[in-house]
């Protein structure tokens, strides 16, 4: 068995049994043995059983696929130690992709679904009170837009997912107290439900009335996707700035698609999008792009004509949605996205990415919040097992959660017409001080080329960067 | 121009007598006419035109009535046409064009047609008119004279010599200008002291102080916001190096930043309820050590005028030197003041049990005054912080997932050697900072066996590593097109978090797989076991 001192003993260890099990599935129900593994043993097996089963369920073998989820039933759990708790998320990502594959068992299986939407919401708050992301997110990108807003007496702010308004209490307690004076602030809110954005109309407008800041709040009630510019009504004269926490990525859907279904017809969109925008990148910054860009996501089934580097980072809806914030130009547009690929059009990248990513998720919330913790319980089963479950399960456009480095962000964003701002040091050093009073010393912050990471361990976890409109 | 007239008959339930031409003219309140006018809606183009009164001969334009008249004059009409018209001019009142507007609506249109001109440039029109000192702009060119002549002109000043254009934030100001005065009289100070002033700003700004601050004497809640520091990032776009230790001057480039920057003594202005607390609750702690190591870190960021200056007070009152503490280096905290208005928030009151014990060490870092700040900040992250502390962590050390994750994929890379080893050779070295120490250890062993028995994944297989073997062992279809997530990527991604080493090894793992057989039995697995590694190296 396991050694404290690191020597080896061969011993008949249960776990020889596992091999013997795998191949013969109808051999015992419960496993008696299992409840005797120790917990690393345990989650080095649950590692192997979902290698396994996405092996399977990649390659089609839906039965085998089967057998390996029954095995990881037997020793997941949403309630048990990290790992067990992960075990259970992405085994049950990998279940409903199986499922995908019986169209009409799927549909019957989610039609009577109610989505409770109080529910989500408080769930979202949890998330930024028990976890330091958002904070730290808000810390930085409120930095940022007050150092480029010095000076400018109309302030016009863009959010595009309009959740929490502790973000923007923030920003108008900050300009109301710069010395020159608050400017005129004007905060457009983007957000699906009204009922979300009137909430925060009410606790903004009290806000700034009580710090005697001219102030205005304008809703549009609106999906990312289907957002109309024109809405956000943004006037001649005054500053604009966009704040943009983990939305962009929602946007990267249906290139997969297109790749997959025509490849002959390659990102003609999003190539002439991009010829565009090659009039505004300096020689360099294409040859660095070209040079830089590497086999990510990209499949070798496809012609040469869209075997172009570049336009693997094309899709057309991301396109349209900076080159039409480029069109606004904008004074600062802060980004924060998570810093990881789950965008690979191979299911096994995307899992293997995604473990790692999530691990140190579940890690964190292992360290900030009990086991038994209600709370911690919803987090990592509405927001991680979600999206857990999106990036697995879904492909084409009902895949939202396509995150991706900040390298590839980076370019995209340089390619669609945005210089990068670096971050201050002074937002770092909140963002530091942040983090330091969460008591856990698993969270650490790093710069990156301006921009600003967020990890757990060594893990990059999310990354804050700051863009400006550069003609 | 189009002219329509309407005959208003609202029931504004103004009643006021039609003036007679020589009686004075009343002024009816604004946007509720006179019932008996004749409403007179203009479309913009006519509104907008500048030559309202034209010749009826000629049809040449002038801005003016009285010179139209004149002009007629040279036309010698008879002298019938010659006279206006003999009835009383009835009163007009103007509605505005535009649709959506208040004014559209006869019963609130406006008596003066210059007024609704200029109504309609301001609301409806864009404004083309800027300052040259400010970026105000204007749609009427009269109010943006009007504005000219005073931009600049009404300042505040305060004693210490901040200026301000608007009188609240220089009331603001002064009031905890007084209070900083007041207290740098305890120490050095820089500025004389003036008579405090409430300030309404502050008091709704700020946070009630949740604990007394250590150092200074109980001062009224919402005035002693005395921040010394600085305004917010208005200076940010200077460079500035992080602070000093206060040892050293403090870094020249910084002075020289300050001296330049004309506003550096509005590191003392603004101060909120939130900073004084935090400034309060600053314990004196030599910064410095610590400082110097973040520099290097942080190359490419550029400093934050304000928030770059920290030094600990021996006396926690921070305020009274910004100057102090950023020329003589020996007081605290910092200007981050100014920022800590909102992020004090942010910070909130989680990091209250924690940082007032821990100040002195933590502030030993950075910047007090942030550290201040969440030992006061109010409530936005309040409760939450409460139950992190309660929290105890479990008790014996289980591996996290992470751990286990690394544990994993060096497991599989361990017990082959050669090629694949060499590649995960920066797995091996990558220590887990997570991982118990035994899994070190074995990490390091060359033994993959005994590694793999010790885990008691029970592989008697020589270079068998459990979870690499198991996967390779079960029956499953990996054809080319499927490359194996082997732990061996598993390894690659942890380590370097980078894909590239992942693709690479997917190829040389694809090889191998490619030659694995249907799986024998595990009972006799070592001769499959070695077999395999060595095939797929």
């Amino acid at each position: 068995m396991f050694q404290e001192d690191g020597s080896s003993s061969v011993t008949s260890s249960p776990l020889q049994m596992f091999p013997m099990m795998s191949l013969s599935p109808g051999t015992m129900s419960p496993y008696p043995w299992l409840k005797e593994l120790k917990p690393e043993e345990r989650g080095l097996y649950l590692i192997h059983l979902l290698v396994n089963c996405a092996n399977h369920v990649a390659s089609g073998s839906l039965e085998n696929a089967n057998i390996a989820l029954d095995q990881i039933s037997h020793l997941a759990s949403p309630q048990g130690d990290t790992m067990q708790r992960i075990a259970s998320y992405f085994s049950e990502a990998l279940a409903d992709r199986v499922l995908r594959a019986w169209p009409g068992v799927y549909k019957a299986f989610h039609s009577t679904r109610i989505p409770v939407v109080a529910e989500e919401i408080l769930v979202k708050k949890m998330f930024f009170e028990f976890l330091p992301f958002m904070k730290v997110a808000f810390v930085i990108s409120n930095q940022a837009i007050v150092e480029s807003m010095e000076g400018e007496k109309m302030v016009h702010v863009i959010d595009l997912n309009a959740t929490e308004p502790a973000q923007w209490c923030a920003l108008i307690r900050d300009l109301s107290a710069r010395p020159e004076g608050p400017p005129h602030l004007r905060i457009t809110g983007v957000h699906q439900r009204k009922e979300v954005l009137e909430q925060m109309a009410h606790i903004l407008t009290e806000e700034a009335e009580n710090l005697d800041l001219p102030f205005q709040f304008n809703p549009v009630v609106s999906k990312l996707e289907n957002l109309d510019i024109e809405k956000l009504r943004v006037k001649t004269g005054e500053a604009l700035a966009i704040s943009s926490i983990m939305q962009l990525h929602t946007l990267l859907g249906s290139e997969n698609d297109q790749r997959k279904k025509s490849p002959s017809t390659p990102m003609s969109n999003g190539i002439g999008v991009h010829l565009q925008r090659v009039a505004h990148m300096n020689q360099s910054t294409l040859r660095e792009l070209l040079e830089k860009d590497t086999v990510n996501g990209y499949s070798p089934s496809t012609d040469s004509a869209s075997s172009s580097p570049l336009s693997s980072i094309h899709s057309p809806n991301i396109d349209s949605f900076l080159n039409a914030l480029w069109g606004l130009s904008p004074k600062v547009m802060v980004v924060t996205e998570q810093d990881s690929d789950h965008n690979a059009k191979n299911l096994m990248e995307r899992l293997s990415e995604s473990l790692y990513f999530y691990a140190a998720l579940f890690d964190c919330l292992e360290s900030a919040l009990p086991r038994a913790s209600l709370e911690r319980l919803k987090m990592e089963k509405m927001i991680l097992g979600d999206e857990i479950k999106n990036i697995i399960a879904c492909e084409g456009a009902e895949r939202r959660e396509r995150h991706e480095k900040l390298e590839r962000w980076s370019q995209r964003l340089e390619l669609a017409g945005f210089a990068n701002v670096p971050l201050s040091y002074y937002a770092m050093l909140q963002a530091k001080r942040l983090l330091q009073s969460y008591n856990s010393d698993g969270y650490r912050i790093k710069e990156e080329n301006g921009c600003v990471v967020i990890c757990w361990q060594d893990r990059p976890l999310y990354a804050v960067s700051a863009w400006r409109f550069r003609r | 121009m189009n002219d329509s007239t309407v005959s208003g008959d609202s029931s504004s339930g103004n009643q006021v007598a039609p003036p007679k031409p020589a009686a004075k003219k009343k002024r009816n309140l604004p946007g509720m006419p006179d019932p008996d006018a004749e409403v007179i809606a203009l479309s913009p183009k006519a509104l907008l035109a500048t030559n309202r009164f034209v010749c009826e001969i000629c049809n040449k334009g002038f801005q003016r009535d009285q010179n139209l008249q004149l002009h007629r004059r040279g036309h010698n009409l008879p002298w019938k046409l010659r006279q206006r018209s003999s009835k009383d001019v009835k009163k007009r009142v103007y509605v505005c064009p535009e649709p959506s507007c208040v004014h559209h609506d006869p019963s609130r249109a406006l008596g003066d047609l210059t007024g609704i001109k200029k109504h309609f440039c301001r609301k409806h029109g864009e404004k083309k008119w800027k300052c040259d000192k400010c970026s105000k702009k204007y749609a009427v060119q009269s109010d943006w004279k009007a504005h000219s002549k005073i931009c600049g002109t009404r300042e505040y000043k305060c004693d210490c010599g901040t200026l301000f254009s608007r009188r609240d934030s220089f009331i603001t100001h002064r009031a905890f200008c007084d209070a900083l005065a007041e207290e740098s009289a305890k120490t050095q100070t820089l500025v004389a002291p003036t008579s405090p002033d409430e300030d309404k700003n502050v008091e709704a700004a700020a946070s009630p102080p949740q604990s007394p601050p250590p150092q200074v004497s109980p001062a009224p809640p919402a005035p002693p916001s005395r921040a010394s520091p600085a305004p917010p990032p208005p200076r940010a776009s200077p460079a500035l190096p992080p602070p000093a230790p206060p040892s050293q001057a403090p870094h020249p480039q910084f002075l020289l930043q300050l001296l330049c920057c004309p506003l550096f003594c509005l590191f003392r202005a603004q101060p909120s309820g939130n900073l004084y607390e935090l400034l309060e609750s600053t314990s004196p702690n030599p910064t410095t050590t610590q400082i110097p190591e973040e520099t290097p870190s942080i190359t490419n960021l550029t400093a934050s005028c304000g928030g770059s200056s920290s030094s600990s007070s021996s006396n926690g009152s921070s305020s009274s030197n910004v100057f102090a503490s950023l020329f003589a280096s020996s007081t605290s905290s910092g200007s981050l003041h100014s920022q800590t208005t909102g992020f004090t928030d942010l910070f909130g009151a989680i990091a209250r049990p924690t940082c007032t014990p821990d100040v002195p060490p933590s502030s030993s870092t950075e910047p007090v005054s942030l550290c201040l700040a969440m030992s006061q900040g109010s409530s936005i992250f309040g409760t939450a912080g409460q139950e992190r502390r309660q929290y105890a962590p479990a008790p014996q050390p289980a591996m996290s997932a992470t751990a286990l994750l690394q544990k994993a994929a060096q497991m599989g890379a361990a017990a082959s050697n050669g090629s694949l080893l060499r590649g995960l050779g920066i797995v091996s070295s990558s220590s887990s900072s997570t991982g118990p120490q035994e899994w070190s250890q074995q990490r390091l062993e060359p033994d993959g066996l005994s590694l793999a028995a010790g885990l008691g994944l029970g592989l008697a297989c020589d270079g068998g590593s459990g979870l690499k073997e198991l996967m390779l062992g079960t029956p499953s279809v990996f054809g080319p097109k499927h490359p194996t997530l082997d732990l061996l990527g598993l390894g690659m991604a942890a380590s370097s978090g980078s894909t590239d080493g992942l693709s690479a090894l997917m190829t040389s793992i694809n090889g191998g797989l490619d030659v694995s057989a249907a799986p024998p039995p595990f009972g006799g697995g070592e001769e499959f076991g070695s077999k395999d590694i060595r095939r797929s190296l």
